[in-house]
């Protein structure tokens, strides 16, 4: 293999994409060519780096020189710069927000100080489409350890020892799950892997696929070794063409080293791995519905038991695990369930991958110990809230999850203080709210999700939460009565009692949970017919304030052309005002007003 | 066993029993939707959930949920009482036009849903029965869901007919709730040949009248031999008296005589194209008129047309393929008489008009011609001469939408147009298809038109030519029930007599084998018409059976060898006959 003085890597996680981090390879391998540095200079496309909000990210490897926010034409500079003349640009570099001075090197930023990397360990670090930066990462080492040296039960029994648990939301553990795949009687043995990420504002397991796809492979090898299994499915939503495009890439490669496929390093054990592609049904991430859609069937829950390690794929036991649990599994194997178990709380072990996102400074992917607290999430790794407002709730584990207000800040972050709380682990999104956000208007996009991808089957899911949904719109147009406040709790009870599968038994819990904890907004939108937040439009009554429209202002007139309702009268440097019986209550007034002379009740 | 508690009852039940199935046992109601006990749990509607107590105290599905040492089941707490209401409310605003679903609310004590109605005329509850039932029991497969959440619904694929539905209609069986009806079934396909007269069902007795009267599996129309699954009734037969594996077999018996009764074939009507059967959906039969009339059949005796109403004017046409040098050139006999009957069932059922084309009224029998005039009081129109066609073409006002009948009336010695609504076809009799089969096996000849040849049409006509085989019924000749009973009665005295002898007159006159002159060539084997000669082939000879040779001569006259002679009548017997006429 070449050597290279200086190794770019450069992140190609979605956000990074998106801010044009292809160009921006493009455009560095054009000036290495252009300055004579191909042979001293490469240029690696890595996985997510997390750290989106600062994206474009480089890396700029052996020294760990963290550059941000890179444009096309910024790369003639850095390169003749730093490349050539030895002088990393600081100008590139993140400065953290009220401070001067740039910090050069990733690791010392606060985003990635608290994190603890395990399923994200390789992140950034090596090139996700050449096996060979996987194994000098000690990639495989875990698998050759149990080929030769651990019996089947050796390995189950370490798993369990080390106190993981399913990292897809259920925190189920995963060495009693492979236990009871193993004991279930039959010839054929299957395993899968969930890659099937459907909640909004989640991508841990597409950045970890995209990332680092070896390590999944090797997980499920290691999990199939355990079990008995020799045959193994990666599940991948479609909607992640990379991550499939990887993961199949990774299967070619692991199988040309006789890693995968038969008598995998000469110990006579088989195991082989195929990647289905599902259609976007969220649904399809619940484990029965999985299974019916591999099978080729309509892609909807059964009911359980029996549970697919007893009886699932095509009646076999199933054993199926999430990205990032399958992630832990090498290094678990590698290091040993005392590391492992050394980390996160008595119940949760570990560490667990959240995507931030919202109204959050610091939007990305992290990776921290079970037990940090979320206002340490929130506010040390993350940066705290967008713009400096006041944090107001913090919705946790997707639209099954709920949303927490700020006196849970202090609640640390494990499987029971969350389900305790009203929400739950999920896969990991936590997204943000703050001020501006109306708890009522939140339960509603969410239940509005859960709505569209209720496959139908059962009654509360498919009726129950299209009535909640009702409730909550006739709420936020200001319809809502206190005995509908009622039946809308009753509802949530019930549905989440009574819905066949996970998707349905959590649905409610952004209502339930928004309910528990935020009362008072409901009680606003019902008896005063108002928006707290100002976000439900319908509420809202539009004023403009005459003298600042005149005194700041001096009757800009802006707010009258863009009024398409007709509903502004006044004239260029006179006083403006609304005539509240034609406003639409479409709030373009209040956007458009440069004076804040537009106000909002 | 396993032992539990459901709303403070102790129970014992065998592993593996639902709740619902020892709830059962208690007498405990549970509601249920979506459950059906030939079918697997589906666990949807939701409305069967009961309360688990313990530690992890939760309400799980009573239809799914196996039971367990120790468990206590509350069926009617408030958690568990109210979960079910307000799902039951949410079912009956998709449905409010499921009866079963208004009926089971009413039970429970709920008035009225308070959720948004959106099709007040939807009955559909979406419990999957039908789906099910086409996938576990039949097997084909032909519906499914379509689409997700609340735009649920049960289709077909694209929405068109489709191709895999075998028309069973076991789903619109299986439907509670009427959402699926067995119209809508047949609006879509076409499946029972005798003119959509309604399903039959698979398993059943051929009529009522049937004697045995066993009930017999319809191949044609059983789902088991078109996609290999179902076998409910096996698995509801308590006597275990069904086995689908069973096949035809052949069984050897020996008897000493045989009566022949392998009955005729019913002329088919679509040979005459003018007569427009096939074509025209009321033009039938006699046989599903039969059908049609019978109380237990497809429309309980009401005689109705396809499109279910009553007919105004019905024409019954005699001699459909009897008595006409083109079909058949004999009389039927029995087609006057049933048309009579058919006319009065008639007059007596419905109000229709009644024409009845006739070329001779043949009422041959006891008491036959009394009720022909008592036909003919009863005001149905008898018209004499043979229906040229039957169509559909008006000419007037008066035809339109009906079915014409064109005859020449020879009483009155001019063309006439009837129109009616329904046309009979008085179709005759003819002989079984594999006749000529039969009479090879038993050896006996047929008549001209093919039915079986008695051995003498006034001395014996119930015997053949082979000794021990009798005939009886329309195998001999077209006859009606009494003649036919007349005629198997004096069979069976036949058969019985000879059995009640036990012994056997051989004909003296039979044919017998000079083994030294016999050259073995066996020629005679083939030509013996009453299959009497055996070739034993250990002595290179052909054998005479003496029972059943008839002493035809036939062998005799072919042997080239002169081994085969004719007792009483060999060849130096009638040489010295010969020479003893020349003396004198």
């Amino acid at each position: 293999m070449a050597s290279y003085r200086l190794n770019i890597m450069i992140c190609a996680g979605t956000g990074c994409v998106s801010n044009r981090a292809f160009q921006i390879r493009e455009a560095f391998d054009k000036e290495i060519r252009k300055n004579s540095l191909e042979k001293e200079v490469l240029t690696v496309m890595t996985g997510c780096n997390g750290f989106c909000a600062a994206g474009p990210i480089v890396i700029v490897q052996p020294e760990g020189i963290f550059y941000q926010k890179l444009t096309v034409k910024d790369i003639p500079f850095l390169v003749e710069e730093h490349f050539l003349k030895g002088r990393p640009v600081k100008k590139f570099m993140y400065t953290p927000p009220k401070e001067t001075e740039p910090i050069p090197k990733m690791n010392d930023i606060s985003f990635f100080q608290k994190q603890v990397l395990i399923a994200l360990r390789n992140k950034g670090i090596i090139d996700p489409e050449a096996i060979d930066d996987y194994i000098a990462r000690d990639g495989y080492a875990a698998l050759s350890k149990i080929l030769s040296k651990m019996k089947p039960q050796d390995v189950i029994a370490e798993i369990k020892k080390s106190g993981l648990r399913g990292r897809g939301g259920g925190g189920f553990p995963t060495g009693l799950k492979w236990e009871l795949a193993r004991k279930a009687e039959g010839e054929q043995k299957y395993v899968i892997c969930n890659a099937d990420e459907g909640d909004p504002g989640a991508f841990m397991d597409r950045s970890i696929v995209e990332a680092d796809p070896h390590t999944i492979l090797e997980g499920m090898t290691i999990g199939a070794y355990a079990i008995g299994a020799s045959k193994g499915f990666v599940y991948v939503r479609s909607e992640y063409p990379l991550a499939v495009e990887r993961m199949h890439n990774a299967i070619a490669q692991s199988k040309e080293y006789g890693l995968l496929g038969d008598n995998i390093l000469e110990s006579g054990f088989n195991f082989d791995v195929d990647v289905i592609q599902g259609a976007g049904v969220f649904v399809c991430g619940e484990e029965t519905s999985m299974i019916a859609s591999i099978e080729g069937k309509i892609g909807e829950p059964k009911p359980r038991p029996p549970y697919p390690v007893e009886k699932g794929l095509w009646g076999s036991p199933t054993n199926i695990n999430n990205v990032e649990t399958w992630a832990n599994v090498p290094a678990i194997i590698l290091r040993g369930s005392d590391w492992f178990s050394k980390i996160g709380t008595k119940t949760s072990k570990g560490t667990k991958v959240f995507s931030v996102a919202g109204k959050i400074k610091d939007a990305g992917l992290v990776e921290v110990p079970m037990g940090l607290t979320l206002g340490e999430i929130i506010y040390d790794v993350a940066g705290g809230i967008h713009s400096d407002k006041k944090f107001k709730a913090v919705l946790i584990g997707g639209p099954s999850g709920g949303c927490l207000p700020a006196d849970c800040l202090g609640l640390p972050v494990d499987y029971e203080s969350l389900t305790k709380a009203g929400a739950m682990m999920g896969s990991g999104g936590l997204v943000v709210a703050d001020e501006d956000n109306c708890m009522v208007e939140m339960a509603r996009y969410f239940l509005n999700f859960t709505k569209d991808e209720s496959c139908g089957k059962c009654t509360p899911c498919r009726e129950g939460n299209a009535a909640m949904l009702d409730i909550l719109t006739r709420i936020t147009q200001g319809e809502g009565t206190m005995e509908d406040l009622d039946l809308l709790e009753d509802l949530a009870h019930a549905i989440k009692d009574t819905a066949l599968c996970g998707l349905g038994n959590t649905a409610p819990n952004p209502v339930l949970t928004t309910l528990r904890y935020f009362r008072d907004e409901y009680i606003a939108h019902i008896k005063d017919k108002k928006c707290p937040a100002h976000e439900c439009r319908q509420l809202n009554t539009y004023t403009i304030d005459e003298e600042r429209c005149v005194s700041e202002g001096h009757g800009c007139d802006v707010c009258r052309r863009n009024c398409a309702y007709d509903a502004i009268m006044g004239e260029k440097g006179k006083a403006h005002r609304i005539n509240q019986d034609k406003c639409a209550k479409c709030g373009v007034c209040y956007e458009v007003c440069k004076f804040a002379a537009v106000k909002v009740d | 066993m396993v032992k539990l508690t459901i709303d403070g009852k102790k129970v014992e039940v065998e592993e593996g029993t639902t709740i619902l199935q020892a709830a059962e046992k208690l007498e405990i109601p549970i509601p249920t939707l979506c459950y059906h006990p030939l079918l697997e749990p589906y666990a949807a509607c939701r409305v069967c959930m009961v309360e688990l107590k313990g530690e992890t105290c939760k309400l799980v599905p009573s239809c799914n949920t196996k039971v367990a040492e120790g468990m206590e089941i509350e069926t009617k707490s408030e958690r568990a009482v109210k979960a079910r209401k307000l799902n039951l409310e949410l079912i009956m605003a998709r449905a409010p036009a499921a009866e079963k679903v208004q009926e089971l609310a009413k039970e429970m004590g709920i008035e009225k849903t308070r959720f948004e109605i959106i099709d007040p005329d939807e009955k559909c509850i979406l419990c999957g029965l039908c789906v099910r039932t086409c996938e576990e029991i039949v097997g084909a497969n032909a519906i499914s869901f379509a689409n997700r959440g609340k735009d649920r619904m049960v289709f077909t694929p694209y929405g068109e007919p489709s191709e895999a539905c075998i028309g069973c209609t076991a789903c619109a069986f299986f439907c509670p709730t009427e959402a699926i009806t067995f119209e809508d079934i047949h609006k879509r396909l076409v499946v029972h040949e005798e003119m959509e007269l309604g399903p039959s069902t698979a398993v059943r007795v051929p009529i009522r009248q049937a004697v045995p009267m066993v009930p017999f599996i319809d191949e044609d129309s059983c789902i088991h031999f078109k996609t290999g699954e179902c076998k409910i009734c096996e698995r509801v037969c308590e006597k275990e008296a069904i086995n689908h594996e069973m096949e035809d077999e052949e069984i050897e018996v020996e008897v000493g005589s045989i009566i022949l009764a392998s009955g005729f074939k019913s002329f088919d009507a679509s040979r005459i194209p003018a007569y427009g059967y096939g074509r025209y959906e009321n033009v039938i039969t006699a046989l599903e008129f039969e059908k049609l009339v019978n109380a237990s059949g497809p429309t309980s005796g009401k005689i109705l047309m396809t499109n279910g109403n009553e007919p105004q004017a019905v024409g019954i046409v005699h001699c459909v393929g009897s008595r006409d040098k083109k079909y058949n050139e004999y009389c039927s006999r029995v087609c006057c008489m049933y048309s009579l009957k058919f006319a009065h069932l008639l007059k007596e059922k419905t109000n229709a008009e009644v024409y009845d084309f006739y070329i001779d009224m043949r009422c041959f029998g006891k008491g036959y011609e009394e009720f022909y005039h008592r036909l003919m009081k009863e005001g149905t129109n008898f018209i004499r001469g043979r229906v040229s066609e039957v169509t559909d073409m008006p000419l007037t006002e008066k035809e339109e939408g009906k079915l014409i009948i064109r005859v020449e009336d020879t009483l009155l010695g001019e063309i006439r147009r009837i129109p009616v609504d329904m046309v009979i076809l008085a179709t005759g009799l003819e002989p079984g298809i594999d006749q000529n089969e039969i009479a090879k096996v038993f050896n006996i000849s047929c008549s001209q038109d093919s039915f079986f040849l008695e051995r003498h049409p006034k001395l014996a006509p119930v015997s053949t030519f082979s000794d021990g085989i009798f005939l009886a019924g329309a195998c001999q000749s077209p006859k009606d029930i009494p003649d036919t009973v007349a005629q198997a009665g004096a069979a069976a005295s036949q058969a019985l007599a000879l059995a009640d002898k036990g012994t056997f007159e051989l004909e003296p006159i039979t044919a017998v084998i000079n083994e030294e002159l016999c050259a073995g060539c066996q020629l005679c084997v083939s030509l013996c018409p009453f299959t009497a000669i055996n070739y034993n082939a250990e002595k290179g000879i052909s054998e005479i059976n003496d029972a059943l040779c008839k002493g035809c001569g036939t062998c005799v006259s072919a042997c080239p060898s002169g081994a085969s002679q004719q007792k009483h009548f060999r060849d130096e017997q009638i040489f010295a006959e010969i020479e003893g006429i020349f003396i004198e």
